[in-house]
């Protein structure tokens, strides 16, 4: 588990679980909106790198503090600035857990330790280092997802490419 | 539990001030960056104003991040926020095209870098003219050389459109040519190099070529009007 400082002292704690496999019940309670405590998870296979997540834990707070979230709450609005596109609905199915998920990013804002304990018992998985991420992340899946076409990586890591994409979404 | 030390967010320090942005250093989630900022004007009717300034600002990012998906690099751009009217991007640690031509001028010509980076901005703007991408404003000062890989990176593409009509490549051209031959004349002729380069790597480069040569008999405005 690592915590990063984003921005006016808010900070986003992340952990990062493969082998996970109660996907389901956690999508189920998630649904239900009675996951306790509120937490964000995230398609592992699509995050080559932890800094795109933070641009959009970035975004995601910049818009909480001026009351402008597109969606319901702060932490599916993470999901939904990281899928970079503007399809509500398509970026919690792609970048958000499935039923079938078994490699998943825990995040969450402003969570103290206690918090961070109470969210890695909620998954049945284990946790493994973020260094992890650049070797399992699916890069296909990402390429077309991103639409990122074969020379801008001639120029540009993975990571950057999506981070660009998160950021320029709404200038579109 | 970790925490990252550097904060986010941090101090903002002015290093450029322009007649349309003025250009900051700052810090982004634990990575160097800088804050380009489009301060509205005064002058203009402030309904007027907002909307200009929102439109560039969103037009600035669109065309940076188009041009990386032609394969051209360009400082990451890290957000945009609409209601500050600032861009966040990538600090790129190196020097200007400026710089470097400039040193070649009083200390001598390195043969082999000059031919490297006019090979790299030939490339570059014929990756773009054939995307479809005019940069508007390519001077030298538009182009640093990072100083890790030795990769030329475009900025500021405040001026930038899109477009493919001959005569609005030629005039970028133009504009560059006019830029070499006024602050770089002791480095020889740069500009030849540049086209060769923009030969192999522009399909349309024989319209844009003709199209250029007028364009140098007549001038950057085609009409004689404003």
């Amino acid at each position: 588990m690592k915590a990063f400082d984003i921005s006016n002292g808010d900070t986003l704690s992340v952990a990062l679980f493969t082998d996970v496999t109660n996907s389901k019940e956690l999508l189920d309670s998630m649904q239900a909106g009675t996951l306790e405590p509120e937490v964000a998870f995230l398609n592992a296979l699509l995050i080559p790198d932890i800094f795109p997540v933070l641009a959009a834990a970035h975004k995601t707070l910049l818009s909480n503090s001026r009351g402008s979230l597109t969606t319901r709450t702060l932490h599916s609005e993470l999901v939904y600035n990281y899928s970079g596109s503007k399809h509500i609905t398509e970026s919690l199915k792609r970048c958000g857990i499935s039923d079938s998920s078994t490699y998943v990013l825990a995040a969450r804002f402003n969570g103290s330790p206690d918090v961070m304990k109470a969210i890695a018992a909620l998954i049945s998985g284990k946790e493994i280092e973020l260094e992890e991420l650049e070797g399992k992340a699916n890069v296909a899946q990402i390429q077309k997802h991103y639409k990122i076409p074969g020379p801008e990586l001639g120029i540009s890591s993975l990571a950057d490419a999506i981070t660009c994409r998160i950021a320029a979404r709404d200038a579109l | 539990m970790e925490v990252d030390a550097d904060a986010g967010g941090g101090s903002l320090v002015l290093l450029k001030q322009g007649a349309e942005a003025r250009v900051f250093e700052s810090n982004f989630v634990g990575r160097r960056c800088i804050v380009k900022e489009r301060f509205s004007k005064k002058y203009r009717h402030p309904s007027l104003d907002s909307k200009l300034t929102s439109k560039r600002l969103n037009a600035e990012a669109r065309c940076m991040t188009k041009a990386r998906r032609l394969g051209v690099a360009t400082p990451v751009l890290y957000g945009v926020d609409p209601v500050l009217h600032t861009l966040t991007f990538e600090y790129v640690d190196g020097p200007s095209v400026k710089d470097v031509f400039l040193e070649f001028g009083s200390h001598g010509v390195v043969e082999e870098r000059l031919d490297d980076i006019a090979a790299q901005i030939g490339d570059a703007i014929g990756k773009l003219h054939d995307g479809g991408l005019v940069h508007g404003d390519l001077t030298t000062s538009n182009m640093l050389i990072r100083s890790s890989t030795n990769q030329l990176v475009l900025i500021d593409f405040g001026l930038s459109f899109t477009s493919t009509l001959p005569e609005d490549k030629a005039v970028d051209l133009y504009v560059l040519e006019r830029a070499l031959l006024s602050m770089h004349s002791s480095c020889g002729n740069v500009m030849d190099r540049i086209l060769a380069a923009y030969r192999k790597s522009s399909k349309q480069w024989s319209s844009t070529l003709n199209k250029l040569a007028q364009v140098r008999q007549r001038g950057r405005k085609r009409t004689m009007v404003g």
